[in-house]
């Protein structure tokens, strides 16, 4: 479905905390194992589904009412790099903890680099349309509890093995669900500031005096 | 009540015939309900109903009742409960085959969470579920498992089958086009443990067209007797309009090809309709039943991997506590990592299976041998042997285990027999008989023989095939009866000639008090396998005996064109011994992470330094200085994680040398670590681990998902106070707040004017300092250093 190319690793590395220096000979060695390791083992799929708004079921709280403004209908999106990312990085845990943080955080870059590409996938069987960035369940005061319901109305566990806790963890781990808003007018353009986002008080880039981008 | 049941069916009928997709028609008829499809049962009765008929109409034998999704996690929010769901659902399909001899099929799906280790669910949890699904569903004729991806929850909902009613039982996965499911179960996997399980058919449905399902069902049938099912989709759905690709009689056309894999009921999954049922009806007319006996050879598995018994494969030895002090040790710790170390450096080392024996006086077996093997499961896919002396530890074991196992052991013995023999049936593995029974071991090998035979006659009896009975004619001590040896080996030629067994034997024990042991064992192992051993039992990290093993192998023509042999070997080179003085100061190489330099640094030093000043005024100062750095921004995560394990090289170092002249101590105290009840992410609380250990501390590590009242109990038995807790998501926050409040009320854990004796630090992604204050914690860690510098001072006192 989607195939993963060369992972970001500057972003990898800002995960791993050393944002003020170049990676030394033993972290680019170790960065060419884990990232060789994980192509060779993700399987990333994606799966999407559109629904109209509004819909009651999906727009709870006042920040995801703001995020779709405007839009008449949504994109639902989740995708997930697999199962044997999660023991890829479990087995690392036991045999070389060193590699299985920088597996961590290049898997985390991994999915992103996957919901991206389902972004441009999505987007071009809406030619002329414009989309609303992703929000995720969990940010702001979206409730994380609504991972049940993503999952549930796009069949993900079924469809592509993707299920949640009971405590609205996703498993695998290294998985996203998310909704866009899709309107057929340009809409305001939207930041994902810092204010939505709920790590901000302990956000690394926040501490490192940067932003993530988003 | 009908006039026949499924065992007839399957004797008298060619095919028997399933029917197709229920989603599909509900969806297709438009008709709205509120939750869950399964809620029509009650809603709408007669139209469920109406969708039976026109099945059975078509000429399915068999319906399924519209309760696949009806377990008590799914139907949460519904309105309604398990036992309205299905007993109406049961009702309706039962409605539909008034006048007719077409049985109801009681239909199950995955729960919709996943289960250990993966995801959160307890493999008993499961159990659960599903035992409430099939005490509903009482008055349905069989039972039905499918759509399933996870062999483990499968093994779950078989076993609450088998022990809550006595129907037949149909089991059916869900592959992908990679020929395995979600969770990365093979074909074979799944043939072979549902078979050893007792299922009375076995197969796939969903998945895929049945155009693509030929490689599944072909490697299904190499690994099992069963009749197969065969419930395909009709293709792949279109994501825009969702119409299915396969049109029935191009649908039944593609059945048909699969019928030489022995597939003996047939029917549709997602996109089928009657047409596709009657089309099926109409192929298998003027077809016949083509039996397809299993042709691999005995076989054991893990979910992930087979391993085919069809010449010597290695067993490793090392999960057990025999002799080991720092085994023994990290049992009584409950340090799982420690035996997951052995386990996968086992396997790299050359094993293909391993032997996991947790019995110590100190520890509850049953307990340990259940989280071991759930433990080595999660990270090693090499199918394990399971070795207790007790009956109850055996069968915790067999339970929890995922795949088809070996059991350690049966003898001769009647007490024996009866007990483990059964276990072994029950749960479809294969066993070891030792030949010895109550009067000792036999001295000749005709005795041995015998008893051999004795055991495999009583598991026959039982239906256990004898190729699952590995017979090990045991090793004795060459220095102690030398000819023993001989008897031995004969008897183990005829056990495997005569009873046409396979045979296993441990290796080790023949050199014992005798020096240069590893000649001997090697020489004598290469001895056994001439004779005919299948599965010997060495330690796989010593070279020459898998060296023997492997070489073997290419000499009896069994490694063809020597390609494993060749892998093995092939970056080989012998190993250059840097005799060098460390060009590095201790210090430096910790900084650096040069793990054998630093060791080496180490031991050069304890020639001429206090044990206690190298790890005080070097190591400690050395890993401050990585930790600095790391906050710094100087360096990366992995880099203070690679210089704490050098670190702990050198600490291995001094504890040698400490355990040489003496019994001190080189820990800094005792600290619990546990990522909080219904939490799975545990890396954060890992790295601690590996920080905090590499400092001098003891850590028990409690793992994830930890219930409050067992961190607790832990604090209270092993007498610490200091706590770690982490926590990733803000659903799991409420966790950590609770096993706080339970540590602080807790009488044994507080001081006589009643303030808590524990010290807490906390840590995770979502959490604050201000947070982590208000729910009563100490410290609020950002990092795994901050934990240390927690520890630090804390302990240091």
């Amino acid at each position: 479905m989607i195939a993963l190319e060369a992972l970001d690793r500057r972003e990898a590395l800002r995960y791993l905390g050393g944002a003020a220096v170049e990676p030394n000979e033993t972290m680019t060695r170790l960065m060419d194992g884990c990232e060789a390791q994980l192509l060779r083992v993700a399987q990333p799929k994606y799966l999407y589904r559109v629904v109209d708004l509004p819909c009651e079921e999906l727009t709870v709280g006042e920040d995801i009412r703001r995020h779709l403004r405007g839009c008449d209908r949504a994109v639902l999106l989740c995708t997930t790099l697999g199962a044997s990312v999660d023991r890829l990085i479990r087995v690392a845990q036991v045999r070389d903890m060193a590699e299985a943080v920088v597996l961590d955080s290049m898997a985390s870059v991994a999915i992103e680099q996957v919901c991206r590409k389902a972004d441009e996938l999505i987007a071009a069987q809406f030619p002329g349309c414009f989309f609303t960035f992703r929000f995720s369940p969990g940010y702001g005061d979206y409730p994380i509890g609504l991972q049940k319901t993503f999952l549930r109305l796009l069949d993900a566990p079924r469809r592509i093995g993707l299920s949640v806790s009971e405590s609205c963890l996703l498993v695998p781990a290294k998985s996203v669900t998310a909704i866009a808003g899709i309107s057929e007018h340009p809409l305001e353009r939207q930041r994902r500031g810092c204010a939505v986002c709920n790590l901000r008080k302990t956000c690394q880039y926040r501490r490192n005096g940067e932003h993530c981008g988003f | 009540m009908n006039t026949v049941d499924f065992k007839t069916l399957l004797n008298q009928k060619e095919f028997i015939l399933l029917d197709g997709a229920m989603g599909t028609m509900i969806q297709k008829s438009g008709a709205h309900y509120a939750h869950s499809p399964e809620t029509l049962n009650i809603t709408r009765p007669e139209l469920i109903t109406s969708f039976h008929r026109a099945y059975i109409e078509a000429g399915a034998d068999i319906i399924y009742t519209n309760t696949f999704g009806a377990n008590a996690y799914k139907l949460m929010d519904s309105g309604f409960t398990v036992e309205e769901i299905i007993s109406a659902g049961v009702r309706n399909a039962k409605n539909a085959c008034e006048g007719t001899d077409a049985l109801v099929a009681l239909d199950i799906g995955p729960i919709g969470m996943l289960l250990e280790p993966a995801g959160a669910l307890r493999f008993e949890e499961a159990y659960d579920y599903y035992r409430q699904q099939i005490l509903a569903g009482r008055d349905a004729d069989l039972i039905v498992l499918e759509t399933m991806t996870d062999l483990y929850e499968l093994k779950a909902a078989v076993l609450a089958a088998k022990e809550n009613s006595d129907k037949p039982i149909l089991a059916t996965m869900t592959f992908e086009r990679s020929g395995r499911t979600f969770t990365g179960v093979s074909p074979a996997s799944a043939a072979l443990t549902l078979t050893g399980l007792g299922v009375d058919a076995l197969g796939v449905n969903c998945s895929l067209g049945p155009d693509e399902l030929e490689p599944v069902v072909a490697q299904m049938t190499r690994y099992t007797d069963l009749p197969l099912i065969v419930k395909a989709n009709a293709g792949l759905p279109d994501p825009n309009s969702n119409e299915y690709s396969i049109l029935p009689d191009r649908f039944a056309q593609c059945v048909k090809a699969l019928l030489p894999y022995g597939v003996k009921l047939t029917g549709g999954c997602c996109g089928t309709s009657p047409a596709y049922i009657a089309a099926l009806k109409e192929m298998l007319a003027s077809e016949r039943f083509q039996p397809c006996p299993r042709s691999a050879d005995t076989c054991v598995c893990s979910a992930a991997t087979v391993v085919e018994i069809n010449g010597p494969r290695i067993i490793g030895e090392r999960i057990n506590p025999t002799g080991k002090k720092l085994f023994k040790q990290a049992l009584v710790n409950n340090d799982i990592d420690y035996i997951l170390t052995q386990a996968l450096s086992q396997v790299s080392g050359g094993a293909e299976l391993l032997d996991v024996n947790v019995g110590h006086p100190e520890i509850d077996e049953k307990q340990m041998m259940v989280r071991v093997l759930k433990a080595i499961q999660s990270v090693c896919d090499a199918p394990l042997q399971i070795d207790s002396t007790k009956p109850e530890v055996l069968e915790a074991g067999l339970r929890c285990y995922n795949g088809k196992p070996i059991v350690n052991s049966v003898n001769g013995e009647e007490k024996s027999l009866a007990t483990v023999l059964p276990l072994v049936k029950k749960y479809g593995a294969s066993v070891v008989g030792l030949t010895l029974d109550e009067n000792g071991i036999p001295k000749t090998a005709e005795g041995r023989f015998e008893i051999a035979k004795r055991i495999v006659e009583r598991a026959e009896a039982l239906g256990i095939d004898r190729r699952d009975v590995y017979i090990d004619c045991l090793t004795l001590t060459v220095s102690a009866e030398q000819d023993a040896c001989r008897e031995t080996l004969q008897a183990l030629h005829r056990v495997k000639s005569e009873l046409g067994c396979k045979t296993c034997l441990g290796v080790s024990n023949i050199s014992f008090g005798l020096p240069n042991r590893e000649l001997v064992n090697s020489t004598f192992l290469t001895m056994a396998l001439e004779e005919g051993l299948d599965l010997p039992i060495i330690n796989p990290n010593i070279p020459a005996m898998t060296g023997a093993v492997r070489a073997y192998r290419v000499l009896a023509g069994i490694d063809r064109n020597s390609l494993d042999f060749i892998q093995a070997y092939r970056d080989a080179s012998p190993a250059v011994q840097s005799a060098a003085q460390s060009l590095h100061s201790l210090a430096d190489a910790v900084y650096h992470g040069l793990k054998s330099e630093a060791a080496q640094a180490t031991k050069q030093q304890l020639c001429d330094t206090d044990p206690m000043d190298i790890v005080n005024q070097m190591l400690i100062p050395a890993l401050d200085r990585v930790g600095e750095d790391f906050e710094k921004n100087k360096i990366f995560l992995p880099q203070l994680i690679q210089s704490a394990n050098t670190a702990q090289a050198c600490f291995d170092v001094i504890k040698q040398h400490l355990s040489r002249t003496g019994d001190q101590s080189v820990s800094k105290g005792k600290i619990i670590l546990a990522t909080v009840k219904g939490d799975i992410h545990d890396i954060g609380k890992n790295i601690v681990k590996v920080l905090l250990d590499n400092y001098g501390y003891t850590v028990v590590d409690l793992g994830k998902d930890v219930d409050p009242q067992l961190i607790v109990d832990t604090a209270v038995e092993r007498n610490i106070t200091m706590i770690g807790l982490s926590a990733l998501m803000t659903t799991t926050l409420a966790s950590m707040e609770e096993t706080i409040r339970l540590l602080r009320a807790e009488p044994a854990l507080q001081n006589p004017d009643g303030s808590s004796k524990c010290t807490v630090f906390v840590g995770g992604a979502v959490l604050t300092k201000d947070y982590a204050m208000k729910i009563g914690a100490d410290f609020y860690c950002r990092d795994a250093k901050e934990s240390v510098d927690a520890a630090k001072q804390v302990l240091q006192q």
